[in-house]
């Protein structure tokens, strides 16, 4: 999966996000936490929110939720404010806000009932569905403090799904999980945001999870949108890809490739018989006859991505991940 | 109504369901018995305490075991807030579509029914202790002391419970919740003989003095106390609150 250059285009006239963000700001004394931020999340997108150390994740996950005060700005949960109608709008929220965190000393159980007792219609059907859906049956009864980090994380998911949210925001959702655990989250939230319409946030310092469960990226720095990406299942889409060439005589194929007319032979590592070249799909079969005809023996092409994490590193400046 | 009550019935789970909920209502019970049976065995006077009901209504006021049912309270309830900061379940608790007023509401709701039930305890246990002693009878008239006078130990406990829960509401600590709530009670003895010390909170909480010495300070009453701890408790309860619902989350 590789990023494309522009970002979704936005429906004129479809439906409401179900998240929106206004101008967001946060400001303590006089430093801006968050500066001016606005973003939209769709129904049945999983949208990740990536920035450095330091970005304002934190902080923007905690105003859309209504744990802090907005300074300016507005965040709107299906259309409603969280600040002046913040129990319209946070009960289409389920989140799980940095850890999940639970009463240690009563079972998972006993936790789910705290969570449904706050709810309107959550009955003990739909947390028996709730924990079947999580695979928490065997761990149900056992006291939360003796709960791996994995199963911790799953029982903040079935908390957060309790009430049937529209929206679905999880900070670290892979913290602690083995790979089998990450794969079968990952797997879990791509099946809910289809199959319920749910709207997915997440933020992650996994950028590899990221790129594999989102079909967007919004990432910030120092409080500000830096960039708007979705990410594309296909190929890069750009027009002239740039392909990677594995050969036996790299000098000979440079001399061939310079020779065809739109091609352009870049910089490749000839000792280890590769070369770089940027030709678009039309190009090739002229390409690879020529190589052949030149008797230069082709091992390998293949395109050349760019990983979210060059890309991430490019926009940010390079500074460490949180 | 029924958010309401499930919101404190969530509360009340949170403090009786930590295995630590059992050391304050053993101590109680534990602390009622030898009580009891230290003065029986030890104390001179005795002979106009005829019945478990004339040694009840001497006993549930602040002068009597009072002070230990508040302790007991304070230390049982003071975490009440402080303790989801401090478990982060803070967070887990206010992202539901409740507002802080209910959240704040029904937790000081399940206080001051941990408080009730610990007033309760301390009659059982001493009613079952003195009633071995000097029966377990009592006249009409010596019931309605007692419930007088538990009515003012209950008053002189929930006072002191309502300012360690604002403490702990403030400083998010339930040690310091919990400090200040038993200094308080320490505080109720001493007293500063100036008129300005009758509008302070410690002279006016123990209302059983109004029926055996009299008043602590020329021109207080019973009326006047009552007033003065309404006013305290409504201070208590709106700086509580106005901190919970102002707090940044983070």
């Amino acid at each position: 999966m590789t990023l494309t250059q522009s970002t979704k285009p936005r429906q004129a006239g479809g439906e409401e996000p179900v998240l929106r963000l206004q101008n967001v700001s946060k400001i303590i004394g006089r430093k801006k936490i968050v500066d001016q931020l606005s973003f939209d999340v769709r129904r049945g997108e999983i949208v990740g929110l990536l920035g450095p150390n330091g970005a304002g994740k934190t902080t923007t996950i905690r105003m859309m939720t209504g744990l802090i005060k907005i300074s300016e700005g507005d965040v709107k949960i299906a259309g409603r404010s969280i600040q002046s109608q913040f129990k319209d709008a946070i009960v289409q929220v389920g989140a799980i806000i940095e850890n999940p965190e639970f009463y240690p000393y009563m079972s998972g159980y006993d936790n789910l009932k705290q969570a449904a007792r706050m709810t309107d219609s959550v009955t003990s059907e739909r947390i028996a569905e709730v924990i079947s859906l999580l695979g928490l049956q065997e761990a149900l009864h056992k006291k939360v403090k003796a709960y791996s980090l994995g199963m911790r994380q799953r029982l903040g998911i079935a908390q957060a799904l309790l009430d049937r949210p529209k929206l679905l925001i999880l900070d670290e959702p892979t913290n602690g999980l083995d790979p089998a655990g990450i794969r079968e989250m990952r797997d879990y939230l791509k099946k809910i945001a289809v199959s319920e319409g749910i709207a997915i946030l997440v933020s992650s310092h996994l950028l590899s999870e990221i790129e594999q469960m989102c079909t967007r990226v919004v990432v910030i720095q120092n409080g500000r949108l830096v960039t708007e990406r979705a990410i594309g299942a296909g190929g890069s889409g750009q027009e002239r890809p740039e392909l990677r060439l594995r050969v036996d005589n790299p000098a000979r194929a440079r001399q061939v490739l310079e020779s065809l007319k739109g091609v352009q032979a870049l910089d490749g590592r000839e000792g280890e018989h590769e070369i770089i070249c940027q030709a678009a799909d039309e190009e090739m079969p002229a390409l690879i006859d020529a190589l052949r005809q030149a008797e230069v023996a082709i091992y390998r092409i293949t395109e050349t991505r760019k990983s979210l994490e060059d890309e991430f590193l490019q926009w940010t400046g390079g500074n460490q991940i949180a | 109504m029924r958010n309401g009550i499930r919101l404190i019935q969530n509360e009340w789970l949170k403090l009786t369901k930590k295995r630590s909920f059992w050391v304050p209502v053993s101590m109680m019970v534990l602390i009622a018995a030898m009580v009891t049976f230290m003065l029986y065995k030890f104390s001179s006077n005795l002979s106009e305490i005829d019945s478990a009901a004339a040694y009840l209504s001497g006993m549930m006021g602040a002068s009597g075991l009072g002070q230990f049912v508040a302790i007991l309270s304070i230390v049982g309830t003071a975490g009440i807030v402080a303790q989801e900061h401090a478990q982060g379940t803070i967070k887990f608790l206010l992202i539901r579509s409740r507002s802080r007023g209910e959240i704040f509401a029904a937790k000081y709701a399940a206080a001051v029914l941990y408080t009730l039930l610990m007033t309760l305890i301390a009659g059982v246990s001493m009613y079952a202790a003195s009633g071995f002693m000097f029966g377990f009878g009592g006249t009409g008239a010596q019931w309605l002391d007692v419930l007088k006078e538990s009515a003012y130990g209950l008053v002189y406990s929930i006072v002191y419970v309502t300012l360690a829960f604002m403490v702990g509401a403030l400083t998010r600590s339930t040690g310091v919740a919990i400090g200040v709530g038993l200094a308080g009670t320490m505080f109720g003895s001493l007293m500063i003989f100036k008129d300005f010390y009758k509008y302070v909170l410690f002279p006016n909480v123990n209302l059983s003095v109004y029926d055996t010495v009299g008043p602590p300070l020329p021109g207080m009453s019973i009326g006047f106390s009552l007033v003065v701890l309404a006013v305290y408790m409504a201070l208590f309860l709106v700086a509580g609150y106005t901190v919970f619902r102002r707090r940044d989350v983070a």
